[in-house]
């Protein structure tokens, strides 16, 4: 004890000393870790901050052979060019009604799991259920959709195998009718992602005090009313958070999935703004205004994001930042 | 993780409670039984079926066990060459990605743990701020086509080297590590580099493995750069060749004879197409469900840290 103290005191008066000492000779001293982190700098500069200044072709005429810079100026062409497009207002609507979809089901789900896990006196139990629900998680979005479209085929699949054997039914054809594009989105998102989404909660529901559980057992309150006066109360900052942030990424509705997804059935309903700007940027090349649209979304998801915060800080509830 | 404080304490309720108390508990065990095989059925699913001769599995009715065994599908996946090119591409660039990865982004956790370095919550800001804002798709395709990157197998792992995340994961665990050992090592004159790699490096394998799966997994699992940035066909890596496979088959539906069809045409023709695709899809999910479970208990973990430091 007497030990640890000298050298702990020891190593501070050093930083202290460590300190004064001229900004020259520290740089100096720490080459060997600047070198460490001239990697990451370098990296960063070339993989994140270069494409923010190729943002700038959201407002050019780009040419190929004259470079960002050099390009002509266009102004705000690209984004009047996007607001007048017929495919405006439909790309906008699917990306809402995608997003809009998956935030009252998918978000709420893993909250309700966590709260049912909880309740699980099995550990042994509790945590087989838990490792088998982070499997989906894990896997890529393809396989998922391949999992999607061998159970639902028509040839063999598991729910038109029931539907005609068990149920004497007609075999439907789900991947491809428009009218079940949304639900098997929700469906699929929920799946792959419920049991990852526990574990934050599951987390946060393990920093909940026990003398609360306790004191409410003692004025005779059940499992169910612990968790909805208790639990759920005192999980209400990191729902807060999460809600935040998933507002913010309203204006993404998971491309991954919805680009796999996506067949000239439900196009109509399925294009959302970043498979858009995939399409005119990638398929097209139409650089400039594939790149306006994208600065359109980010401002846009900003703008959501700072709303969401500052209701929730309006509300009483927490900010992130 | 503690017992339910209610649970302990269930003998001491009343019975009208303990009634409803014992109907929702055997609810909630039926219902997340109920769950867990939702969730594991399909994989099983796909591997019954993967097992099973694709004529007989697509008269339907194969729910439990294969109905007609065979390993055909399997010995078609590894004859095709196309597919284990792609396999090659998959592990290559997960070997080469999750090394290059961890190395890198070990080094700048060490470099950025390092409380007495002038600049370092600015160089922290640096790294930080490209997490909040990016320059879109565009921009970032047009770069990595400036830097040759759309024609080489490098598009695959010089790109996703770093992630801030991993970073906060890796330095999370190093800020636990007590600074003594490195002060003292460095008096034994031991250089920071000999410091990292024998001293901070071994003590941090469970956070090591952990920033290794999910750095695996990204690889393995990326179909989007393959289908969308990569220009030369033969870099395909196995789920992006999957992705093209699964397109071909939903289009096959609307394409008239004679018509011209692609190269994955074939592919997803080939006598049984669903089960030589089921096997496809079981090689590349086999790896991962074998791997996940050992490391649950430091991914767990590592998400925590990253919800409370994020």
């Amino acid at each position: 004890m007497a030990q640890q103290l000298v050298t702990s005191t020891g190593a501070e008066s050093a930083a202290r000393a460590f300190r004064r000492t001229p900004l020259g000779k520290r740089l100096f001293q720490h080459g060997a870790i600047y070198f460490m982190i001239l990697p990451a700098f370098v990296w960063y500069g070339v993989f994140c901050y270069q494409p923010l200044y190729g943002v700038l072709l959201a407002f050019k005429d780009y040419k190929f052979n004259l470079g960002i810079l050099r390009s002509p100026w266009v102004g705000m062409k690209y984004f009047r060019q996007f607001l007048y497009t017929t495919e405006f207002w439909n790309v906008i609507k699917n990306t809402m009604v995608i997003s809009l979809l998956k935030l009252s089901f998918s978000f709420p789900a893993p909250i309700i799991l966590a709260l049912l896990l909880n309740e699980v006196t099995r550990m042994r139990f509790k945590r087989v259920v838990q490792t088998v629900s982070y499997l989906p998680h894990f896997v890529s979005w393809v396989v998922v959709y391949s999992l999607l479209t061998i159970v639902f085929t028509p040839y063999g699949g598991l729910v038109n195998s029931l539907r005609t054997q068990v149920f004497g039914l007609e075999a439907m054809f789900y991947m491809g009718e428009k009218q079940y594009f949304y639900p098997m989105a929700v469906i699929s998102e929920i799946w792959k992602g419920v049991g990852w989404g526990t574990i934050v909660y599951l987390s946060a529901i393990t920093s909940v005090s026990p003398e609360l559980y306790e004191a409410a057992i003692v004025d005779g309150a059940g499992r169910i009313r612990c968790a909805w006066h208790i639990t759920l109360p005192g999980i209400r900052p990191t729902i807060a958070i999460l809600f935040i942030l998933a507002t913010g990424g309203i204006l993404n509705a998971n491309s991954d999935q919805v680009l796999l997804m996506q067949q000239p059935a439900n196009m109509s309903i399925s294009q959302i703004i970043d498979t858009y700007v995939l399409k005119i940027g990638i398929r097209e090349g139409r650089f400039g205004y594939a790149t306006a649209i994208g600065l359109f979304k980010s401002v846009f998801s900003a703008a959501l994001m700072f709303g969401a915060n500052y209701i929730s800080k309006r509300l009483g509830e927490i900010s992130i930042w | 993780m503690n017992t339910h404080p209610i649970g302990r304490s269930r003998s001491s309720n009343r019975i009208r409670k303990s009634f409803g108390l014992r109907a929702f508990t055997v609810f909630n065990y039926v219902f997340l039984t109920l769950f867990a095989f939702a969730t594991f059925y399909p994989f099983w699913y796909i591997l019954i079926a993967s097992f099973n001769t694709g004529r007989d599995f697509a008269r339907g009715g194969v729910y439990l066990l294969p109905r007609v065994f065979t390993l055909d599908n399997y010995a078609k996946a590894f004859q095709n060459k196309q597919i284990v090119d792609a396999f090659l591409i998959s592990v290559g660039r997960t070997g080469i990605g999750v090394v290059l990865g961890i190395f890198f982004t070990a080094l700048l956790s060490y470099g950025v743990h390092i409380r007495t370095l002038p600049g370092r919550s600015a160089l922290i800001l640096y790294f930080f701020i490209t997490t909040i804002v990016s320059g879109g798709m565009i921009p970032y395709f047009l770069l990595l086509r400036g830097l040759g990157l759309t024609k080489s197998f490098f598009i695959y792992v010089w790109p996703s080297i770093f992630s801030f995340y991993n970073m906060i994961l890796i330095r999370t665990y190093f800020d636990g590590i007590p600074p003594e050992l490195r002060e003292s090592a460095r008096i034994d004159g031991a250089g920071e580099w000999r410091v990292l790699f024998q001293i901070y490096m071994p003590t941090s394998l469970p956070v090591l493995a952990t920033v290794a799966l999910f750095l695996g997994v990204g690889h393995w699992n990326d179909w989007f750069t393959g289908a969308y940035y990569v220009t030369n066909t033969k870099l395909m890596p196995a789920a992006t060749l999957l992705q093209k496979i699964l397109q071909e088959a939903a289009s096959q539906q609307s394409i008239k004879p004679g018509q011209e069809t692609s190269v994955y045409y074939e592919l997803a023709q080939s006598t049984t197409p669903q089960s030589l695709q089921m096997a496809f899809v079981m090689i590349l999910t086999m790896p991962i469900v074998v791997i996940y479970p050992f490391l649950q208990k430091y991914y767990v973990k590592g998400v925590m840290v990253g919800s409370v430091k994020g």
